[in-house]
């Protein structure tokens, strides 16, 4: 009898690990999923924090409707400042005391290869990074749990290459760059997409984002009397390169701007003159531009905005921030009922997502274990009298 | 196809642009040449205030205000805040060793730096210009009004310092009070309020220092950190004593730093903040009083 | 006699917290606290400078840099395990220090402060340049790396495994310990007494046969090599290095921190060990709960500010500067030196 009793008991302490029912990761509980990133609410990159804000309200509306397989999704971001070593100690934060479920839409290249080691080391996901660099989606042998999601900076300076040999075979390019991992990015999608045309590229001109401003660079480029002018800058570099132009009077027949330092409400400062015809590639629906008004996807976007996160309502980076917000509500249903890491990354890796309000239609997010880029087709657009026009077909971009 | 510029436009024009951004600095180091020959201390926080001022004077613009209103108001909002600044802060701490003072100013600095953040937000602001951006081609270099502007402005003020010292009872209230404290007591110089009035001013030359760079570098709250570093170049290069010296080591600083940014592959457009310590290394060890200041001699 | 009695307890009471504290805290706040550590390194050396040498210096951040920096590479580049490295990162920034120190003789207080300014400034750009050395702005991953004690995992020691942040936290307050003893050691007897002197009088510290210059340079040196373990330790524990980990505001940090701690307290007092505890404290501990700070002033005084905002950590660490240097001059450290000494005073 006690032997029976003392099996009963052995049973019964023993069953679920010999059902093999799993312990549930961090961050994970009956009701509630917490993630965790970082981005620069402060600082010289502080335009970006929209991105943060936009998938906060995104996730603050999915929860007012259920959440996601009965679990709201808590959302905790940290100011970086856009520096690095903030984001590294920020995370390590996230992870070990907050103990979070994953890392998303961390915002930066330096930012989130300085914390991929520590991530994959500690087998937390690391999903749908605010930035493209080519790198993370590339080197999934080694950092098996990364991933970004906007299409990659080598893609998009490829795509901008192939347009300036399209339209104007002998034109001479002079390039302004952010002289980093995130510059140099764009630059060597720029000279493959020029192919054997890469002497085209006339001169170029790097800066450091501590500078005060770039006018001397702008005024060296000029100087190479290129009739192309691309670029590669964030925040007010880019600004401060449109009023540079103004000032020394330079119209290059071509102007291209990247699709980071695009949004609208930038474009929108300088002296008309400087930025007008300039081309960008764009991969969402611009809340800012009235050609949208009628979409449904954009009038979520503005309902979800203006309930949560009203400065956002036209902001691009709020767009860019739905967007990913909808793709990881997306690969948390997939993740099951009990999700854990594992089953994240799994579902992140098989994605087939038609239909994302945000991103432009007829964009499919599509993932596979070996190819890691989500958002990988784009158009460009022109901007004119003060909007953003786009034109031209539905282009692949991949690096 | 067309060849490039040739390079003496090119050299030109990096001058040109050079004395611009000279003029940035040769106001805030004109500040800083005030405060120290009024009271001998550096202003380490002289920037962020006139990144304070700046944001008032841009709250002022997107309330209505018209920009020329908004401006002398900001003046004037700037001076009575200076005051306010040394009677509060500075005064108690000023017999204190020099250590102590460079504290409280340092601190001083990262309390409006932050303040600046929470009130006004981090994110980067338009703010407006009072001269119209149009460039003028002369000779295949252009010019633009603003930076005209902008260098005339760095040269009015300092004649207008100048003529305020020389000419008004004020003025060398002021002077001597900087000069010999005890002796112009005994004349009736109440030099207490001599060293708040300093600070009043240097907050006035900060305010258009901050108003006349935020056009082209756009307002955030530490859109003047960098242009301190360069300021307190361009002051111990004209010299810490004088004013002249600051605008000439302003208009100079500014030129060198595009000279060697555009010529010298190594310096480029990363080496910047280097160079002008260089050029403070440079001073400090051939010629510490600068170029337009007074050796000092020192009394055992 | 009772006063250095007195001074040894207080002294081996402090150790002994210090030693238990992992016991009682969270696996995280460990980690915080070995940076306490870190910080407290820093504003020692910082405080045998300015304390007492009486040269003011705004640019240790680039000396922690340098520190950080030797690590990083050798770690990374050259395969060499952590904990060798910390004393080559002390024997780099303390050489850089000393050279330093030598054109730093002509500068007086104010110049020396810009100068050094000007370094904590520029030293970034530095970095950035030297990319193919330093890795530029992308920085030095120095996580998971083999030379990298216990993988960033844990660490056995004794029998014991420790998780990372344990480890860390004992390596630098041992470090930290050790190295504060080193410095009572030198400044108890007449290279201390000579800096004094200096400091206070350097005329008639000159006339009384000490050597003015060899005495400032090495301050400087050892001042910057503190520092240098400070860095070092600082890229171990992140386990991650770029230009931006060590900025400007390191340095005016570093420099508030040693105020607040009380500059030329006489190494050994109670204070001298206690204020860089409160002065480190307060630099880390300021930056994560600033808006649990502002939410509770909130109650009591309505400032309608944004607890979440990015300057509000700033703002109370200016008024904390600013209100120390006009109340409490001697900072902490004085504070608790004029108490104690009260204490330890005979009744008649």
């Amino acid at each position: 009898m006690r032997k029976l009793l003392l099996a009963g008991v052995l049973v019964a302490a023993l069953a679920p690990t010999a059902l093999g029912a799993t312990r549930s990761d961090p961050g994970v509980d009956a009701n509630s999923i917490l993630i965790g990133g970082t981005a620069p609410l402060s600082g010289e990159a502080s335009a970006g924090a929209g991105v943060a804000r936009g998938a906060e309200a995104y996730f603050k509306w999915v929860n007012a409707h259920g959440g996601v397989n009965g679990r709201k999704i808590d959302y905790r971001y940290l100011d970086d400042g856009y520096d690095p070593s903030r984001t590294v100690q920020a995370t390590r934060q996230l992870v070990q005391q907050d103990k979070v479920f994953a890392i998303f839409n961390t915002l930066g290249t330096a930012n989130n290869l300085a914390i991929r080691s520590f991530l994959n080391q500690s087998k937390v996901p690391q999903l749908f990074s605010a930035s493209g660099a080519t790198t993370l989606g590339r080197d999934f042998g080694q950092y098996p749990y990364t991933m970004g999601y906007i299409p990659s900076y080598a893609a998009e300076g490829k795509i901008y290459g192939q347009y300036v040999v399209k339209t104007r075979p002998k034109a001479k390019i002079a390039v302004l760059y952010q002289d980093d991992d995130y510059g140099n990015d764009l630059l060597a999608g720029l000279r493959k997409g020029l192919g054997g045309r890469a002497r085209q590229l006339v001169a170029k001109a790097g800066y450091d984002p501590t500078a005060t401003d770039v006018a001397s660079q702008v005024a060296q480029l000029k100087g190479s009397k290129a009739d192309t002018f691309m670029i590669f800058a964030f925040g007010k570099f880019s600004l401060q390169a449109f009023f540079a132009m103004n000032k020394l009077g330079w119209r290059p027949k071509i102007t291209i701007v990247n699709a980071v330092a695009s949004a609208s409400g930038l474009m929108a400062l300088p002296p008309a003159k400087s930025t007008e015809g300039a081309i960008s590639i764009v991969f969402t629906k611009d809340p800012a531009n009235p050609a949208w008004a009628k979409d449904k996807g954009v009038k979520l976007f503005q309902t979800v905005m203006r309930r949560y996160y009203a400065d956002g309502v036209k902001s691009g980076y709020a767009a860019a921030g739905a967007s990913s917000a909808y793709t990881m509500v997306d690969a948390l249903k997939k993740a099951g009922k009990d999700p854990t890491r594992a089953s994240l990354v799994n579902a992140a890796t098989h994605l087939n997502e038609r239909g994302n309000p945000f991103l432009l239609p007829g964009i499919l997010v599509k993932t596979t274990p070996r190819d890691r880029f989500p958002v990988s087709q784009l158009r460009l657009q022109r901007w004119h009298k003060g909007h953003w026009n786009i034109f031209g077909k539905l282009l692949v971009a991949k690096p | 196809m067309e060849p490039a510029e040739p390079p003496l436009t090119q050299f030109l024009q990096q001058v040109v642009s050079g004395l611009a951004s000279g003029g940035i600095f040769a106001s805030l180091a004109l500040a800083l040449v005030l405060i120290y020959r009024a009271t001998r201390v550096i202003n380490f926080a002289q920037g962020e205030m006139a990144t304070v001022s700046t944001f008032v004077a841009w709250s002022l613009v997107h309330h209505g205000m018209p920009f020329w209103g908004a401006f002398f108001l900001t003046l004037a909002l700037s001076f009575v805040g200076g005051v306010a600044l040394e009677r509060v802060v500075i005064r108690p701490v000023e017999s204190a060793p020099v250590l102590t003072v460079v504290i409280v100013t340092l601190g001083l600095a990262i309390l409006l730096n932050g303040f600046t953040s929470v009130k006004w937000g981090s994110d980067v602001k338009k703010f407006p210009s009072p001269f119209p951006t149009r460039p003028i081609h002369a000779g295949g270099v252009a010019f633009s009004i603003q930076d005209l502007g902008v260098i005339a402005v760095s040269i009015a003020l300092v004649l207008a310092l100048g003529a305020f010292f020389r000419f008004t009872k004020l003025g060398l209230a002021l002077r001597a009070a900087a000069l010999n404290p005890e002796a112009s007591r005994l004349v009736g110089v109440r030099v207490s309020w001599m060293l708040a009035l300093g600070w009043g001013l240097a907050a006035v030359l900060g305010a258009v220092s901050g108003m006349m760079i935020a056009p082209v570098v756009f307002l955030d709250p530490n859109m003047m950190q960098t242009v301190l570093l360069y300021a307190l170049a361009a002051a111990i290069l004209g010299g810490m004593d004088s004013p002249v010296g600051a605008v000439v080591g302003g208009l100079a600083l500014g030129v060198i730093l595009n000279l060697t940014g555009a010529y010298v592959g190594f310096v480029g457009g990363t080496l910047r903040l280097p160079v002008a310590l260089a050029v403070i290394l440079l001073v400090l060890v051939v010629r510490p009083s600068g170029l337009f200041g007074r050796a000092a001699v020192r009394k055992v | 006699m009772a006063r250095r009695a007195f001074g040894l307890l207080g002294f081996l009471a402090v150790a002994t917290l210090v030693a238990l504290a992992p016991h009682w805290v969270s696996d995280f706040r460990a980690f915080q606290l070995a940076t306490v550590g870190i910080y407290f390194i820093a504003i020692v050396g910082l405080n045998v400078l300015t304390g007492y040498s009486g040269q003011i210096s705004l640019g240790h951040g680039a000396f922690m840099a340098i520190g950080g920096y030797t690590t990083a590479i050798l770690m990374a580049n050259h395969g060499v395990r952590d904990l060798w490295t910390i004393p080559l990162a002390a024997l780099v920034a303390g050489v850089a220090g000393f050279l330093f120190g030598i054109p730093a003789l002509r500068l007086s207080g104010l110049y020396l402060a810009l100068v050094t300014f000007g370094i904590a400034v520029s030293f970034p750009s530095l970095l950035k340049k030297f990319a193919g050395l330093t890795g530029g702005g992308r920085g030095l991953n120095l996580f998971g790396l083999p030379q990298q004690t216990g993988g960033g995992v844990s660490v056995k020691l004794a029998r014991h495994e420790l998780t990372n942040n344990d480890w860390l936290y004992y390596l630098t307050w041992t470090i930290a310990g050790v190295l504060f003893v080193l410095a009572w050691l030198f400044l108890r007897g007449q290279a201390g007494r000579a800096l004094r002197a200096l400091r206070d009088s350097p005329v008639a510290a000159a006339s009384a046969g000490v050597w003015p210059a060899l005495y400032k340079t090495l301050a400087f040196g050892i001042s910057a090599a503190f520092a240098g373990v400070a860095g070092s330790l600082l890229a171990i524990a992140v386990a991650f290095v770029n230009p931006d980990t060590f900025p400007i505001s390191l340095s005016i940090t570093l420099l508030v921190g040693a105020v607040v701690a009380g500059i030329g307290s006489v190494l050994g007092r109670f204070g001298s060990y206690v204020g860089p505890l409160a002065g480190a404290s307060l630099i880390v501990f300021l930056q994560a709960y600033a808006s649990d700070l502002l939410r509770w002033i909130e109650k009591g005084i309505p400032l309608h500010a944004d607890p979440k905002a990015p300057g509000v950590p700033a703002v109370i660490f200016g008024l904390v500067v600013i209100v120390v240097m006009l109340l409490f001059p001697a900072g902490v450290g004085g504070v608790l030196d004029a108490l104690t000494s009260r204490l330890s005073r005979r009744s008649y």
